[in-house]
């Protein structure tokens, strides 16, 4: 390690700040980075970048490796202007700072935005620290900065070259240019091409540590217990027994549940066995999801009216053939494999907290309200996250270990079982959508959507619905705002639910889409993809129906949909060549496509499917995507591998209920992901394209359900429109 | 009570029907070994006893004994990875990484007994090995690859 330091860096350096795109000025701190470069002889350029006097260049990420990439792709970004080998890159992860505040006045990694965020604003700020390099050694050479150049880490005149850890004292003495000249694409040397990622060693020789591996001098700690039924209350505590096991701290009733604490999470766990709690009915009694999925398919009203084009209605009555269904997902956990956890320790009037966090933001909120102090008193670290898909945006676990630590007096780590994880998670929304297609001389003349589903952005009040009574109030009107300034809409009742299907590239002569929020006091959050991970499995369905009602191939009815010219006519004629489509799949294999549009990014796919016995295989998955300018080719190919395989769990297998308020499914037994045997041959096809890089971590999800869907109608004729499928089939002619 | 880990003898003092996991990570200090779900389901948590892989959450210390463990901190050499960890960096296999430990020292075993799999050796040794994200084509890949270097092929 050198004697740079992220955090002394951070509270010396910044001031105010927001927008990533303020980094390239450097925040006008000039008298600090010549002090800084005096003492250390590091060249802090910005808020991002720091060129170590070693020569290395230390990076910091504002956002949370979930396995996505970022780190590689964050890195690559600035190796690229920076002229160095991206493994001369270290990688630093930002805690909460305001500063790092890049999202809408929101520090959190979500939306497949990251890429899409950083890739002009990064690069300035690497940029921007090669052009006062070069201007260093041009001042010393006494030679016009024009006719140096930056290679390999050296600044380059002739023969006369310089590392730039010999440059960085005087680099610092130098304004930092507000318009560094980027690297035009034709001349990348890294971006496009750099594939192996810069976390791999870590990963594999078992360094790497998560939230679960924090470990703090004095530290305890601490097991929870929580109530079958969400929400309920811990009434009466029996812990004699518990408390005279050896290690235990204490145990403590909480509004949340109960925490055994110990030294030892071994003796904690063994402990939790000899407490006995009695529970408050909690707020969840009495919600059945068979009871609710039932109301759901009853329920007749019109809804919110989201989009009204032509007249679909008439185009309904006029039709020679109308068809559709309902179309319909459970709630779903993320199950991410590291479960729920996080560290705090109290210090002062303040609490420092560490965590596999996806929003350092939301955790501040949640931990301050939880204390009772401000957020600007509770710093989050963020480690390492195995896996996220949504469910580390919270600051759920976070809150606890800090009202755990504050209670005991010590360093506590608070690590949740697989069944809290599963039985207390904020989920993806249920969602049931009645759909109807109008096909008059063999044309498509109109389409109308009607949804029901829980809504995570109720009625622009907050951005997480059921769950606004955990939710701290600041962080409820700041996610309000980001919310609105992103999305440009005052109504955010409906946004998640119909995102996908009012913004469809599909040109129907009619169409009409409504929306109506579901309430109940279940918490639902974002699940990687959002509303997208069901309005895919909707619209791509109802095509397919429609292709089939029209005799048409699926190919060619999306391509009289769909604009000419446009980036998704280009995918499906890659794909369509991609998957051999013009020949005919062997005996007992079922072929469906689907496309979807999200996050900015095309991503269409062809699954081949078979039954053995009665089990859904998909034996192969051709998928190609237009995600704009390529970074990291092969972690763009593995991110849509997962989501293909991510969604294929939900799409076959997975399902949360609830019975009278308690979550059935507790563990991966019950909530069964994909495995080894059933992965799929995966083959997949990146669009070539110079357009702004676009989101990758979620919009290869969406397709992968209705695809499924599709190829299994035509291996047997039955239409598949419930989520899991597999249960849909063992149940196909039930309902 | 004395394990042997990694080659080295070590004395903890724990209750005989504590997990290894727990003993490993709390009481040995390497925590590379992950907790992913306790009761045997999700392969996180694999380790090497007697060079055989076990699901560390579900075995008693106690059973153990002093018998040989090895765990994921014990697979390299110095800083020679193992074949298993070097195919797995020219595979690119982790994403969050967070169930790799597991899957290699799955790999590693399985290699052992069979140094040439066929893809149904793969599956029938590592389908009880969950990975949340989707890593298993870039796995499948890994093994083939491991099984090439450790039979002598040059690295990449």
């Amino acid at each position: 390690m050198t004697a740079w330091s992220r955090r002394g860096f951070l509270h010396g350096m910044l001031v105010g700040g927001g927008a990533l795109v303020v980094a390239a000025c450097g925040g006008g701190g000039q008298a600090l980075r010549i002090q800084r470069a005096d003492q250390t002889g590091d060249l802090v350029a910005n808020l991002y970048v720091t060129v170590l006097a070693t020569g290395r260049v230390a990076l910091i990420v504002n956002k949370a490796e979930i396995g996505q990439g970022v780190s590689t792709g964050y890195a690559t970004l600035v190796a690229e202007e920076l002229r160095v080998p991206i493994d001369h890159v270290d990688v630093h992860y930002a805690g909460s700072d305001k500063a790092m505040r890049t999202s809408s006045n929101m520090q959190i990694t979500g939306g497949s935005t990251s890429i899409f965020e950083a890739y002009v604003p990064l690069r300035q700020a690497a940029a921007a620290a090669r052009e006062m390099l070069i201007a260093a050694a041009a001042e010393g050479w006494k030679v016009a900065p024009a006719a140096c150049r930056a290679v390999d880490g050296h600044v380059v005149h002739g023969d006369a070259r310089l590392p730039y850890g010999e440059l960085t004292r005087r680099a610092a003495r130098l304004e930092v240019p507000a318009q560094p000249r980027l690297t035009p694409a034709a001349e990348y040397t890294l971006i496009g091409k750099v594939d192996r990622r810069v976390d791999l060693r870590a990963k594999i020789d078992g360094s790497a540590v998560y939230g679960i591996d924090v470990t703090l001098p004095g530290m305890c700690n601490a097991y929870p217990i929580f109530a079958p039924v969400f929400g309920a209350r811990p009434t009466r505590v029996a812990a004699d027994r518990a408390r005279r096991r050896p290690g235990v701290v204490d145990v403590i009733a909480f509004d949340w549940g109960v925490a055994v604490v110990a030294e030892k999470l071994w003796q904690a766990r063994a402990a939790a066995a000899d407490v006995e709690v009695s529970w408050s009915e909690g707020s969840l009694h009495g919600l059945d999801t068979a009871k609710l999925t039932a109301a759901l398919r009853a329920h007749d009203a019109p809804g919110t009216t989201i989009k009204d084009d032509g007249d679909a209605d008439a185009a309904l009555d006029q039709a020679e053939q109308r068809i559709g269904g309902t179309y319909e997902a459970p709630y779903l956990a993320h199950a991410p494999l590291e479960p729920n956890n996080a560290t705090a320790r109290v210090t002062g009037d303040g609490v420092e907290v560490w965590a596999p966090s996806q929003s350092p933001t939301i955790a501040q909120a949640f931990v301050a309200d939880a204390l009772g102090i401000g957020m600007d008193d509770v710093t989050i670290h963020v480690t390492l996250c195995g896996g996220g898909f949504g469910r580390r945006a919270l600051g759920d676990a976070c809150a606890q270990a800090a009202q755990i630590a504050r209670h005991v007096g010590r360093p506590v780590k608070l690590s949740w079982s697989r069944e809290a994880d599963m039985t207390q998670a904020w989920y993806r929304p249920i969602y049931s959508a009645r759909v109807e297609a109008a096909v008059r001389d063999g044309k498509v003349t109109g389409a109308k959507l009607r949804v029901r589903s829980q809504s995570i952005a109720l009625s622009g009040e907050t951005m997480f619905g059921a769950a606004l009574a955990q939710l701290p109030g600041p962080l409820a009107r700041m996610a309000t705002k980001a919310a609105l300034a992103l999305f440009s809409t005052n109504s955010l009742g409906d946004l998640f639910a119909t995102e996908g299907l009012g913004n469809t590239p599909y040109r129907f002569a009619s169409f009409s889409l409504a929306a109506e929020p579901v309430q109940t006091k279940l918490p639902v959050l974002f699940w990687r993809s959002v509303g997208n991970s069901v309005t895919g499995f909707v619209m791509e369905g109802l095509i397919d129906e429609l292709a089939v009602a029209t005799r048409q191939d699926p190919f060619a009815l999306r391509r009289t949909l769909l604009t000419p010219g446009s980036r998704q006519q280009r995918v499906l004629d890659r794909l369509e060549r991609l998957a051999g489509w013009a020949t005919p799949p062997p005996k007992g294999i079922g072929r469906g496509l689907a496309r979807h549009f999200a996050f900015e990014t095309e991503v269409a796919q062809v699954a081949e499917v078979e039954l053995v016995g009665d089990r859904i295989r998909v034996r192969k998955v051709y998928c190609v995507v237009d995600c704009g300018t390529v970074i990291n080719p092969d972690i763009v190919r593995a991110q849509l591998e997962g989501a293909i395989i991510f969604g294929l769990s939900a799409a076959l297998d997975q399902q949360i209920t609830l019975v009278d308020g308690v979550v059935q499914q507790r563990n991966f037994d019950t909530f069964p992901v994909l495995r080894m045997h059933e992965s799929p041959e995966i083959v997949v096809d990146i669009l070539p394209s110079d357009d702004r890089p676009t989101g990758v971590g979620e919009p290869g999800l969406p397709p992968i359900a209705p695809a499924v869907a599709n190829a299994m109608f035509q291996l047997t004729g039955v239409r598949l429109r419930r989520m899991p499928l597999q249960l849909a089939w063992n149940e196909r002619g039930a309902s | 009570m004395k394990l042997v880990v990694n080659g080295k003898s070590v004395e903890v003092a724990v209750p005989d029907d504590t997990p290894l996991l727990w003993v490993l990570r709390e009481e040995v200090g390497l925590t590379g070994t992950k907790f992913g779900c306790g009761v045997a389901l999700c392969g996180a948590c694999t380790v090497h006893v007697d060079g055989k892989p076990k699901r560390s959450c579900v075995t008693a210390c106690g059973d153990v004994g002093e018998r040989p463990i090895t765990t994921i901190e014990g697979l390299a050499a110095g800083d020679v990875l193992h074949p298993v960890q070097q195919a797995w960096i020219e595979a690119n296999v982790p994403q969050c990484g967070y169930c790799q430990a597991g899957q290699i020292m799955t790999t590693v075993a399985l290699l052992a007994a069979k140094p040439n799999p066929t893809d149904d050796d793969i599956d029938a040794a590592l389908s009880a090995n969950l990975c949340r994200c989707g890593t298993y084509p870039r796995i499948r890949r890994a093994v083939h690859r491991a099984a090439e270097l450790l039979a002598g092929g040059p690295a990449r």
